[in-house]
């Protein structure tokens, strides 16, 4: 009864309002990526915002239903993906309940975080679903991979695994530049507003920090990759 | 721009006016059909049967082939042939060239998923077509769904055009003042911010009045709510329902049967 009073308490109104616009968001962003022809979705920016504000829950919540209205109002092809937003908004969230989302360097590992889970839960999605090569344009790494010989598990998940982490690192840093642009009488209305509280220190220092970061991980993960699945 | 954003075509025909519970059940029905029936050509025996009759019977044929052809055929065509090309297997070579061989086996495997996938996103298409989208939510929370879904999905189908409207402001006014938003990748990373800050900032803002606003409303109060419009649930959808779900059932124990013996 614990859990379920806590996730309630995470269900505020302005969490249900918050819930449509961060839809939108995800929604309008996925178009103002394409108008200017950037090779990423940013598409659940709504959602981690949601997910780091408001928690889990409600971050997963919003990813699904995001999906459902992709499906419903642009695309029906959106609906079997629900999963992966599902968990992106999860995984966002838990991420900012244990102080990941407080600054640069740790946004970007919250992203690189989120990426990992979003590759590893839509693997059997495409591979079940699509039967591993879906309609995307990264499925001609996928294609290629087959074509060496790999099997299609492998494949499919070397090449989301390939593709997801600049999308996802830059979805998180860009919805923490917005929390960051947000005044903090504002952020205190949602139901948590400790997630995000900013720690402060050089900016600068925190981005380089970031970076190097994010290669190191890059590079364990494809070491890793190579070596066990390879 | 676009009104209000949706799929549906307002006409009269039985297909609109079924349960639109009645109508998830067979989009959900035609899906896991095609996905679990141990017969090859299940899908296809369901297009042709199934979603394109029910496409006249819901008097939306020519709307329904629109879609079709330009969201799902695409889509659906390209998996094919990705298919067809590379997935490795097989022993019938069709044909090959450089370094690809199509074998019968990836081409017949690449045109069953080809046909699974159009038929899942066509039939849902079909319900789109046929349902309004509010119709779809008084009657899930008529049935228990809390009010707040209700809420979420139709607001949103109503903010969406709105902030899609404020986005093409926004570009227009930042392109009128000299903001590059098509020359290198570089410039287009930078074109970012000018277009994101405005459009988010804009409308969080507006999140907090209409907090308030729906709060003074009773958007929180447990009791139960009326509704101005009954949605009709009739004996011929339960029949239906009930028909859909016997159907599932029995292909379900048929695939474990065929593969048992």
């Amino acid at each position: 009864m614990k859990f379920i009073e806590s996730v309630k308490k995470d269900f505020n109104t302005m969490t249900w309002v918050l819930i449509p616009v961060a839809i939108a968001i995800n929604v309008v962003m996925g178009q103002i990526v394409v108008t200017l022809r950037l090779p990423v979705y940013l598409d659940s920016i709504g959602t981690m915002l949601v997910a780091a504000l408001c928690g889990p829950w409600a971050g997963a919540l919003t990813g699904t239903l995001s999906n459902v209205i992709w499906g419903l109002a642009i695309d029906p092809n959106a609906f079997p993906w629900w999963p992966v937003a599902f968990f992106i908004g999860l995984v966002t969230g838990f991420c900012a309940k244990g102080g990941l989302f407080k600054n640069w360097w740790k946004v970007a590992v919250t992203g690189f975080l989120v990426a990992l889970t979003a590759a590893i839960v839509s693997t059997p999605i495409a591979v079940y679903l699509y039967g591993g090569i879906t309609a995307s344009g990264s499925s001609f790494i996928t294609a290629y991979l087959l074509q060496t010989g790999r099997g299609v598990f492998e494949s499919v998940f070397s090449t989301n695994f390939l593709v997801e982490p600049i999308d996802k690192i830059s979805t998180a840093l860009l919805a923490f530049a917005i929390i960051q642009g947000l005044s903090k009488r504002f952020l205190a209305r949602f139901p948590r507003p400790e997630n995000v509280e900013i720690e402060e220190g050089a900016t600068r220092t925190q981005l380089f920090i970031a970076i190097g970061l994010v290669i190191v991980l890059i590079l364990i993960a494809a070491f890793v990759l190579v070596n066990f699945l390879g | 721009m676009q009104e209000r954003l949706s799929f549906y075509v307002k006409r009269e025909s039985p297909l609109h006016s079924l349960n639109p519970l009645t109508k998830l059940f067979i989009v959900f029905g035609l899906v896991l059909l095609s996905f679990i029936s141990p017969w090859y050509w299940t899908p296809h025996a369901l297009i042709l049967i199934g979603i394109i009759p029910l496409s006249f019977f819901g008097r939306v044929p020519r709307e329904f082939f629109r879609v079709a052809s330009r969201l799902i055929l695409p889509v659906s065509g390209f998996l094919f042939v990705m298919q067809s090309l590379f997935q490795p297997g097989g022993t019938n070579v069709l044909f090959s060239f450089w370094f690809l061989t199509v074998t019968l086996e990836s081409v017949l495997y690449g045109f069953a998923n080809a046909m699974r996938i159009f038929v899942m996103v066509s039939s849902f298409t079909l319900f789109l077509l046929t349902t309004h989208p509010s119709e779809l939510m008084s009657d899930l929370t008529r049935r228990g769904l809390p009010g707040q879904f209700a809420y979420v999905i139709i607001s949103t189908l109503q903010i969406i055009p709105q902030m899609q409207a404020k986005a093409n402001t926004i570009i227009a006014a930042q392109r009128s003042r000299g903001l590059d938003t098509e020359s290198s990748f570089r410039k287009r990373i930078g074109a970012l911010v000018p277009l994101v800050g405005p459009l988010v900032f804009g409308s969080l803002v507006e999140v907090e009045e209409r907090a308030i606003a729906i709060e003074a409303r009773g958007f929180t109060s447990t009791h139960t709510k009326t509704s101005l419009y009954e949605i009709p649930d009739s004996t011929v959808d339960k029949v239906v329902r009930w028909g859909l779900i016997l159907l599932i059932l029995f292909t379900f124990a048929s695939r474990f049967f065929i593969v048992s013996s």
